[in-house]
């Protein structure tokens, strides 16, 4: 299940981390949909949407402060923290949800009998279950990613910080017999981050980006205070 | 205690097995219809996918989980009538502790199935038993959900085990009484039972034995399912309390669950004789116990959580004290507290009738705590733009009115084979000197043993 | 074996044929032998040109091969072919280095779309009704050619209409060849949220009849008024670059950022500041910071040259604009005018962008020119952190306006509906929707059916294109040569290109090669010089000067780098300024006019381009369907915003269903009570309430322009989208309102 990891930028394997710059962020929400065409994630329509059922692995929050006329707005990327300790994983009674050697909250969808307790345990709620099996009304079919699995009916997904992405620039990396530069990972929703709010790489590089970002005085842990060690660092505003 | 010939009292309680009226068809045939309904349901639900029901994102679980909770608290009837009763030897408990024993086993039934009912794939459930795969996949035995496999399979077991042992006395008079296919089918579940002071002996041993084991398994089955809930860093669920507070409720529940069935068997079977009013007086007394417990245990639960005042914490408490949630809270309140109370605790009142009715608002608020439990929370977990609200659908309520048709058809299913109320117990209780002559040989036994 | 197993038998075999056949229904198609030469598991990203709005981003295509079912020579069967998987940004590209909007990144479904146009159609109902038979492409061409050569007979040519988008590039410039040679006139330009103010407002003031680009990297200060330009306005791919990089991007240097709006858009929420102000009094804020500058002697008035000329007693230090004025007009207080004012002044480069409501009000030119003239007080045009004009690439001789000036699609459509026979006999439909897009006081469906005949070149079947008497779909974008020459967002000239990343799924065609085809089949045939759109395009993109090459290299061919890269982009001579018009008043402040009297119609209503479908063309994917919009967290759903304080005055909930009432019409939708909207607005994002567009938006939600009053912009004449004025009032029945999110506030707020 866990597989080795040989090309990195550091000598040991990668602690993939996210650094987001809500300072950056518009609310633009390109992440969303780019998350939605890179991943397969289904649309459930309307009356599923209006029953809960809607599937959103990166969600942009939208937090109103004040009244009129002094108001002011909070946008706030949401996607799988990557927790460190997350408490998705123990409670899972099949290791459908469980930790990868480079630090990724892995969601094993063979082996998700859909119990959803992983999802009540994630205090986060960026867990999203098949309600249903999910329709792609032909040939809307052809758009499918064949380098991301497809879910069933049942089965728990969540964002995966597009693990595919992360193989691939591995393969690449190999293939061109170089070690795996910072920034060789691109997650979708980062590629597409119009105003570069996310920022992707490797933890254990202390050099990375991502670690320069992470160690800045606006870092905060979203949940912090829970113990979820989470692998996600928000730059809080300026301002 | 009402002098019975036993004579009498073996006519009276093997009625019902060897006379069946038209009434009892079509009792089943309405009680297998409603069940049959229940499992089309769950077909159903398993065939199209969980969203058919309610549950949703953020409320990942509801009336399932609900009445996975519910059933398995009304399985500890048995555990405390039966087992602590036997052990402090409180006679009046003779009467009533099959009935105990039975709702226990039925009740443990139907909750274990609901861990298999609310699965989205359940075929796959057998990954939770720890058999050795090639692949060496084990299950993940830090999950709760991995403990109430064993925890459950262990009580069902057990509890099984416990009101089949000292039906073996009665299986065999009915064994006697009957003829044909039907005297050696009772033959063989009676084990050959023969009434010898040594197989006297050696069942009281083994009640003993297995009264004093089972507390700590019942105990322990319903802390387990409290850290279904907590075990996660939910809002009001990761609290130190919910294990004994689970089985204070389950116990509650329990009993109000047999004081219900006490009464209905009373009416219908004609027991009158046999389940007197002093029984439903002692439950009566040991139910307002529990009600007095219960209600410790929710202001504690209550109070810890407002005073502490954790952001996270008072969201989901505000919404089940004064938010969407507060009139079933309250009603919960009403129902479990202040309704049994005057009826339990005066004396005058505590009657059959008024036992029944403490106990059905008992039924109804402790299912409605198990709910207020799992909904509220869910639904105000701590990021405020994933809060969520939830509303059962048909099938999820289709499977729970079968599961409520499924206890009273096994319980009817039951009073047709077995004897509901343990006869040979009640004959000790008339008759001192057999269990005395049992005694005497048992120590015989022991002399020549030793 | 009896009678009764035979059957049982029998019955059995049969279902599980059936179900076999079920299961794999593929199994039955033939294999037809792969096009393309890829391989398996291996992607190929290839350039192509996003075509949602004007802004015109690069796109790259992640092509992996496929299995499609198509139709080849009539057959149906299965190929494995090039797919596209995915659309990114071009990283090369200078509008959107990299990045494309959540539009843009839902792109990919505009082909895959189950409702796409497949084959050519031929009404075969009642207009209207909705009723097509699928015709062969020789048929449909044939029957085109009768129709245009029976107006060449009777010499009727100017009775060809051709109504479409707005087209840039190669494209344009061969409709107005095509049309110009059959003798018809010249394209009538549809849009529906148009930006011809800013034009107008920009060939004013700086001589650029163009949309601005802003150079907001480099800025200190960015005050807005109404302009979305994070999320749908002028180039927002390219602004929210920007935007990030002028926050965060420099160590140290943080700029600030001021919106002035009377409904929270995306972009407000970013804001640092946020300040509602009366609708239509967007200019008298930006003369009143004008005042306070020049009267602190900041800046002479002198300092904004041109664009200062255009407003009314500016060289005399605009008197009338005292920040006491400004506030009783806005209603922005005078001290906060004042702080503004030098915040603006001080905090340089500073740059004032103005765009959306407040040009779409009677008075929308004088916003514009005022906002204009401030930027170049301070000092602002053309410099880093400023205004800049993007440079035109010339690509294939001239690129001219060609759509008629100041023939609009309301005066079209009177004209139509004012005399027996209709001016247009013949109408060319390109991407356009006006049944949706405009006012029912302009009464378009009436005057599209007065036309004998439409043929539409529409990739779906919407309001308007459903009249048409014949369909001949386009390629999706994915699938045809595309070009593009930006109008604004760059800081070079660019002139995008791409070949099809694609082949075709459907029998569709390229419209720019039907009009072609056409050309020739026509008695007298239209002898246009190129054989097909892609020669015409090598030939135009041949003309632009070669990057220059190292010593001793031949220069590289512009035709086959532009392919490989997405287009072509470098500097050009500087375009000069176009000459001052003669004899054009100065601006001076009027009053915006609203339709509605207060008194019966108490609110401004207040349309919005959504972030999801911008003006309803986009409403038929389901990703954007399905998106959360930002600020509502609202998916599937159209919703009137409403003041906290104004729907408690109403006895209005979210979620309640109300009905909004103009003088022109009403429609029912359900509530979002927003804190970030002024009381007297009511807002409605545009883009639902389509009667016909594909499964997806078909009869969902209410169309905020169809109550809007025919109100006109007074200087350019366009539509005053926000000049009417409405009335709420709360109705039975369901909102039907989906929201994604659950609360609005965080916990704080939640339990104060
Ligand atoms: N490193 C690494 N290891 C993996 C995997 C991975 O991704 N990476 N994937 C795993 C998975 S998912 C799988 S399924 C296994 C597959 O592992 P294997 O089953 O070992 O698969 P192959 O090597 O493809 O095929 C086995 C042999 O079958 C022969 N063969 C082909 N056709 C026939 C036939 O008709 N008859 C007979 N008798 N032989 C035939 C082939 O020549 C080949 O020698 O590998 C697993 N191991
Ligand atoms: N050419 C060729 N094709 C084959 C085969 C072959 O031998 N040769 N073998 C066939 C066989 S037997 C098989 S089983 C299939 C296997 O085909 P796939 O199922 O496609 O197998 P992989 O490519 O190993 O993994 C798929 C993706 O899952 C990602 N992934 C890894 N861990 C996780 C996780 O925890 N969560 C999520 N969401 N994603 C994760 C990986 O990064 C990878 O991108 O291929 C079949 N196709
Ligand atoms: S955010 Fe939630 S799903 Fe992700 S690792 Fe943490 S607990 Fe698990
Ligand atoms: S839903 Fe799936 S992943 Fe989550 S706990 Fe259950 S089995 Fe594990
Ligand atoms: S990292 Fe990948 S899977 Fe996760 S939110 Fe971003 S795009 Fe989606
Ligand atoms: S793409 Fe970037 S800027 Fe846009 S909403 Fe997502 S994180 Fe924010
Ligand atoms: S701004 Fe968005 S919709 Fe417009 S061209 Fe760029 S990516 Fe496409």
């Amino acid at each position: 299940m866990q597989e080795s990891s040989t090309a990195t930028t550091t000598n040991g394997p990668a602690k993939w981390g996210m650094a987001v710059d809500l300072d950056r962020c518009t609310g633009c929400e390109a992440c969303v949909t780019a998350c939605h065409a890179e991943n397969n994630i289904p649309t459930v329509g309307a009356n599923q949407a209006a029953a809960g059922r809607a599937m959103h692995w990166i969600r942009i929050e939208r937090y109103f402060e004040g009244e009129f006329p002094d108001v002011h707005v909070k946008f706030r990327p949401v996607l799988c923290q990557h927790c460190d300790n997350a408490p998705c994983e123990p409670v899972c009674p099949t290791y459908a949800s469980s930790h990868t050697d480079e630090g990724l909250n892995a969601q094993v969808y063979n082996r998700c009998i859909g119990t959803r307790y992983c999802a009540n345990a994630c205090n986060y709620n960026v867990r999203f279950f098949n309600w249903f099996n999910p329709i792609w009304e032909k040939p809307l079919h052809l758009q499918l990613n064949p380098d991301v699995s497809l879910r069933e009916v049942s089965v728990m997904e969540k964002c995966t910080f597009c693990v595919q992405r992360i193989k691939e620039a591995k393969i690449d990396a190999k293939r061109d017999a170089r070690p795996l530069a910072d920034g060789d990972v691109k997650p979708a929703c980062v590629q597409s981050c119009t105003a570069n709010a996310l920022v992707f790489g490797d933890l254990n590089d202390p050099e990375s980006a991502v670690s320069r970002l992470s160690r800045s005085p606006r870092g905060t842990k979203l949940l912090g205070d829970l113990g979820t060690q989470p692998k996600i660092t928000y730059l809080q505003r300026e301002g | 205690m009402s002098r019975i010939a036993p004579n009498q009292m073996t006519d009276d309680l093997l009625r019902p097995l060897l006379h069946t009226t038209w009434k009892f068809y079509a009792g089943v045939a309405v009680l297998g219809s409603i069940v049959l309904a229940g499992l089309g349901a769950w077909f159903y639900q398993v065939y199209m996918g969980l969203g058919i029901t309610g549950d949703n994102w953020p409320v990942f679980w509801g009336f399932h989980e609900t009445n996975f909770v519910f059933w398995i608290g009304i399985s500890h009837a048995g555990t405390l009538i039966s087992a602590i009763l036997r052990m402090v030897d409180a006679t009046w408990r003779r009467p009533v502790t099959r009935c105990a024993e039975a709702i226990t086993a039925f009740a443990l039934m139907i909750g274990a199935l609901f861990p298999l009912i609310h699965l989205g794939r359940p075929w796959l459930a057998w990954w939770l038993i720890p058999y050795p795969s090639e692949r060496m996949i084990w299950p993940n035995f830090r999950s709760p959900l991995a403990w109430d496999f064993f925890a459950i399979n262990t009580y069902l077991t057990s509890s099984l085990l416990f009101l089949f042992l000292p039906m073996l006395p009665d299986l065999a008079v009915v064994r006697d009484k009957t003829t044909g296919l039907r005297s050696k089918i009772y033959g063989l579940l009676s084990l050959g039972w023969q009434g010898t002071p040594k197989q006297w002996h050696r069942l009281e041993m083994a009640m003993h034995i297995m009264a004093i084991a089972i507390i700590p398994i019942a105990v322990s089955v319903h802390t387990i399912v409290s850290f279904d809930f907590s075990m996660a860093v939910v809002p009001m669920w990761h609290s130190t309390i919910f294990g004994p507070y689970f089985v204070a409720g389950a116990i509650f529940s329990g009993i109000a669950a047999l004081i219900i069935a006490m009464a209905l068997l009373r009416k219908i079977l004609h027991l009158e004789a046999y389940l007197e009013p002093i029984h439903f007086n002692n439950l009566g007394k040991l139910l307002f116990t529990m009600s007095l417990l219960w209600g410790y245990f929710v202001f504690n639960e209550r109070l810890t959580t407002w005073y502490g005042n954790e952001t996270h914490e008072m969201a989901a408490f505000w919404i089940t004290q004064t938010g969407r949630y507060a009139p079933l809270f309250w009603t919960m309140v009403f129902c479990n507290f202040i309704l049994p109370f005057p009826f339990l605790a005066i004396r005058k009142l505590r009657t059959i009738t008024g036992c029944v009715i403490a106990s059905c608002g008992v039924v109804v608020g402790m299912w409605l705590e198990r709910f207020l439990i799992i909904v509220p929370s869910l639904s105000t977990k701590p990021i405020t733009y994933s809060w969520g609200r939830y509303m059962p659908q048909w099938p999820e309520i289709t499977i729970m009115i079968g599961s409520i048709a499924a206890m009273v058809l096994l319980y009817v299913l039951f009073s047709k084979f077995v004897p509901l109320i343990s006869m040979w117990e009640m004959k000790v209780g008339e008759h001192p000197e057999v269990k005395e002559a049992a005694s005497v040989a048992a120590a015989q036994e022991a002399g020549e043993l030793l | 074996m009896d009678r009764r197993q035979f059957i049982k038998l029998g019955a059995a075999t049969s279902a599980t044929a059936t179900l076999a056949g079920c299961g794999n229904p593929e199994n039955q198609l033939i294999r037809f032998i792969p096009e393309d030469d890829l391989i398996p598991g291996i992607s190929v990203w290839k350039p192509s040109i996003c075509p949602l709005c004007s802004a015109g981003c690069g796109v790259l295509v992640r092509i992996m091969e496929g299995e499609a079912e198509v139709i080849r020579n009539g057959q149906l069967g299965l190929i494995k072919m090039g797919l596209a998987k995915k659309l990114e940004g071009n990283p090369q590209h200078p509008v959107n280095q990299g990045k494309l909007c959540v539009r843009g990144q839902a792109a990919l479904q505009v082909t895959y779309h189950p409702d796409r146009i497949a084959n050519p159609l031929k009404r075969s109902g009642e207009r209207g009704s909705g009723q097509f038979q699928e015709i062969s492409w020789d048929d449909a061409i044939a029957e085109l050619v009768s129709q245009m050569n029976a107006l060449a007979a009777a010499n009727d040519q100017k009775s060809l209409g051709f109504l479409t988008r707005p087209l840039r590039g190669q494209r344009q410039r061969l409709v107005a060849e095509f049309l110009s040679r059959f003798g018809a006139p010249a394209a009538l330009d549809f849009e529906v949220l148009g930006e011809d103010v800013m034009r107008r407002a920009n060939a004013r003031s700086f001589g650029y009849d163009q949309l601005s680009t802003f150079d907001l990297a480099q800025s200190r200060y960015v005050l807005t008024l109404g302009a979305d330009f994070l999320g749908t306005w002028n180039s927002p791919v390219s602004q929210s670059v920007g935007y990030g990089e002028m926050r965060q991007g420099r160590p140290g240097i943080r700029a600030t950022f001021v919106q002035v709006e009377p409904r929270m858009s995306q972009t407000g929420a970013n804001a640092d500041e946020w300040v509602p102000i009366k609708p239509g009094t967007e200019g008298v804020l930006a003369l009143g910071l004008a005042h306070v500058i020049m009267a602190a002697r900041l800046f002479p008035a002198a300092a904004a040259g041109r664009a200062g000329a255009q407003v009314a007693g500016w060289a005399n230090g605009l008197p009338a604009y005292t920040p006491q004025e400004v506030e009783r007009i806005t209603g922005i207080a005078a001290a906060r005018v004042e702080r503004l004012a030098r915040e603006f002044a001080e905090q340089r480069p500073s740059v004032a962008i103005i765009g959306g409501a407040p040009l779409a009000h009677t008075n929308g030119t004088f916003n514009a020119l005022a906002v204009n003239a401030l930027n170049a007080l301070v000092g602002s045009i053309g410099q880093p952190g400023g205004v800049y004009f993007t440079p035109r690439a010339n690509v294939g001789g001239a690129q001219a306006g060609t759509a008629q000036a100041g023939r609009t699609i309301d005066k079209v459509a009177a004209e139509i509906l004012a005399t027996e026979r209709s001016p247009i006999q013949l109408l060319m439909l390109g991407e356009a929707n006006p049944v949706f897009g405009t006012p029912p006081a302009w009464r378009v469906k009436e005057a599209l059916a007065k036309i004998p005949y439409i043929v539409s070149f529409g990739n779906f079947l919407d309001e308007t294109s459903s009249l048409s008497d014949l369909i001949l779909p386009d390629h999706s974008f994915l699938e045809s040569w595309v070009d593009d020459v930006p109008e604004s967002g760059a800081m070079v000239a660019v002139a995008s290109l791409a070949p099809p990343a694609m082949r075709p799924l459907h029998q569709t065609r390229a419209m720019p090669d039907v009009l072609l085809d056409l050309g020739r089949r026509l008695t007298p045939a239209i002898e246009l010089p190129w054989q097909n759109y892609q020669a015409m395009l090598q030939a135009a993109f041949s003309t632009l000067p070669a990057p220059p090459a190292p010593a001793g290299e031949e220069p590289a061919d512009v035709w086959r780098t532009a392919q490989a890269q997405g287009g072509w982009w470098g500097e050009v001579a500087a375009r000069p300024a176009a000459a001052a018009a003669q004899g054009q008043a100065p601006a001076a402040y009027t009053e915006a006019q609203f339709d509605g009297a207060a008194a019966e119609y108490p609110y401004h209503f207040l349309p919005y381009a959504s972030q999801q479908f911008l003006d309803g063309s986009l409403a038929h994917l389901p990703w954007l369907q399905e998106l959360p919009d930002v600020l509502t967290s609202a998916m599937w759903s159209s919703w009137v915003e409403i003041n906290t304080q104004t729907a408690s005055q109403l006895g209005i909930v979210q979620g309640d269903l109300v009905e909004v009432g103009s003088g022109q019409g009403t429609l029912r939708a359900p509530v979002f009570v927003s804190p970030a909207i002024a009381p007297d607005v009511i807002a409605m994002p545009v883009g639902q309430g389509h009667e016909t567009f594909t499964r997806y938006a078909s009869g969902r939600g209410a169309n905020p322009i169809s109550i809007l009053a025919p109100v006109l912009e007074a200087e350019t004449g366009s539509l005053a989208w926000a000049a009417t004025r409405v009335r709420v009032s709360k109705v039975d029945g369901d909102g039907g309102l989906i929201l994604f999110g659950g609360s609005l506030r965080e916990h704080s707020e939640e339990h104060r």
